[in-house]
């Protein structure tokens, strides 16, 4: 579906000559906070194994800094490695972020989740003109074609807060916004409809969990859906149990969700997961005036209240 | 004097989900001033609107029950401060989403009756299963519940060709 979408837009080349500047700017301040000895690591990319790809890597070594990159292939949002469900990355003194406006997004929530301490982190912003989305040829440039779902739509292409912002906008051709037009799809939908949508998405997911694996803000160490004493969501890939989880879980990620779509990148079922966050950070916007990410906030549009909340549906 | 009952053809399950507070006090009121209301209301007790979770509505709906009702005590009136605006806050959150994954919203209903308001009580439930019982069983969740996952079709042209060819 959104391959199609994708595929009917006529694919113009997007400027991507910031990405070298950015790769030498990371590579320069990575080895200068090593050596100077600002911070203990630097969390940024490497060039994967295959030609086009690239991984999350961590440096200390300011010798090694020179490896680090950043291209249309960084895809992961490296917030996650910050957080208490990556017990094996061990923390020790200050450490270095590459981090991309969506990405700085997730570590504003954490910060405000009091995940992460500003003080604690060194965050090397980096200007992104998007990254590839699902389904792109690795040796292909990025074009309009293939540039992902989310980044159509950002808002955020220099991020703000950071210690440093590495490289300069290209101008980016016009892009039409695929996953605001299938919300539209969605909501004028009548409730029948959209259950059939729904159901049909669900259905296909295996529960690997990977939307919650990669998710920054799904760090709880026992989750919900994992128990079984009371059982409150079915874990094995049945309908009614997935259709509980994909609930759950954007209830959980409401007001809180920072909209890097990393969870729908994941998904090896390409269930379109970020139409439901979007879905509750509309709601949460439209209802209380909250978006988040924009900075640290220390209380959530569903952690705190005011005398005064809509109550129309309430009898 | 018991009003003869009428029979109807659908007796909608219903679920409430109520503070202990205010709504519990004002059901067991209406009890006491001997005030009728249907019986298809299943009533459970919470500690306060704030501990009641979306995820119990959901399993409550795939466990069989037609329409939920959730009732507290009016703002400014809850026993832990603001459990219930905490409550009315997430609930009006977890409306949305229901409503776009596409569950049908007049299934679910909030309330807020404290333990003076029977007669709230009893016309907030008479109005519910009324509404409920004209809908007809709440089939989706269900539905759900009773699929045996594999959504492929398992006796494709393919497959069956692959099985003659055994």
């Amino acid at each position: 579906m959104n391959s199609t979408a994708q595929k009917l837009e006529t694919s113009t080349p997007i400027d991507t000559s910031c990405y070298a500047d950015v790769t030498d700017a990371i590579r320069k301040e990575a080895a200068r906070i090593l050596a100077d000895g600002t911070v203990t690591a630097v969390v940024g990319y490497k060039a994967g194994r295959r030609a086009g790809t690239t991984m999350p890597a961590i440096v200390t070594d300011p010798a090694e800094a020179g490896g680090l990159i950043f291209s249309p292939a960084c895809v992961n949002n490296l917030a996650l490695y910050l957080t208490k469900a990556k017990k094996d990355v061990v923390k020790k003194g200050r450490i270095a972020i590459v981090a991309k406006g969506c990405d700085m997004r997730a570590l504003a929530g954490l910060m405000g989740e009091s995940q992460i301490k500003r003080e604690e982190i060194f965050i090397i912003g980096v200007v992104c003109a998007g990254v590839k989305g699902s389904g792109a040829v690795n040796s292909e440039p990025l074009t309009t074609g293939n540039l992902a779902r989310k980044c159509r739509e950002c808002t955020v292409r220099t991020p703000e807060g950071a210690d440093l912002v590495a490289g300069t906008m290209p101008s980016l051709p016009e892009l039409t916004p695929v996953e605001a037009l299938e919300m539209a799809r969605l909501e004028a939908m009548t409730p029948a409809e959209r259950w059939a949508f729904w159901k049909e998405q669900f259905s296909r997911c295996v529960r690997c969990m990977a939307c919650r694996q990669v998710c920054p803000f799904c760090y709880c160490e026992q989750c919900l859906c994992d128990k079984n004493r009371p059982q409150a969501v079915e874990s094995t890939p049945r309908p009614a149990g997935n259709m509980a989880w994909h609930i759950v879980r954007a209830m959980h990620l409401a007001g809180r969700c920072a909209g890097c779509a990393e969870c729908e990148r994941v998904c090896p079922m390409e269930i379109p997961l970020n139409l439901l966050n979007r879905k509750m950070a509309l709601e949460m916007k439209e209802l209380y005036g909250f978006e988040a990410g924009l900075a640290p906030q220390e209380k959530g549009p569903l952690s705190s209240y005011k005398e005064d909340d809509d109550q129309s549906f309430i009898k | 004097m018991h009003e003869t009952k009428e029979k109807h053809d659908f007796e909608p399950k219903i679920v409430a989900f109520v503070c202990t507070w205010c709504t519990y006090a004002g059901a067991d009121l209406a009890g006491t001033s001997r005030l009728h209301y249907p019986s298809n209301v299943r009533v459970l007790k919470f500690p306060c609107t704030g501990r009641i979770d979306p995820v119990f509505i959901l399993r409550a709906f795939q466990r069989g029950a037609d329409g939920v009702l959730v009732s507290g005590c009016h703002p400014g009136d809850c026993h832990y401060m603001a459990g219930n605006l905490h409550a009315r806050r997430r609930f009006a959150a977890f409306r949305g989403l229901l409503d776009f994954v596409g569950v049908d919203l007049n299934r679910l209903q909030f309330s807020w009756v404290s333990a003076a308001e029977g007669g709230k009580w009893v016309e907030v439930v008479t109005d519910l299963t009324e509404r409920i019982r004209a809908m007809g069983p709440m089939e989706e969740f269900k539905a759900l519940e009773t699929e045996e996952c594999w959504s492929g079709e398992l006796n494709s042209p393919e497959l069956q060709e692959a099985y003659n060819n055994i």
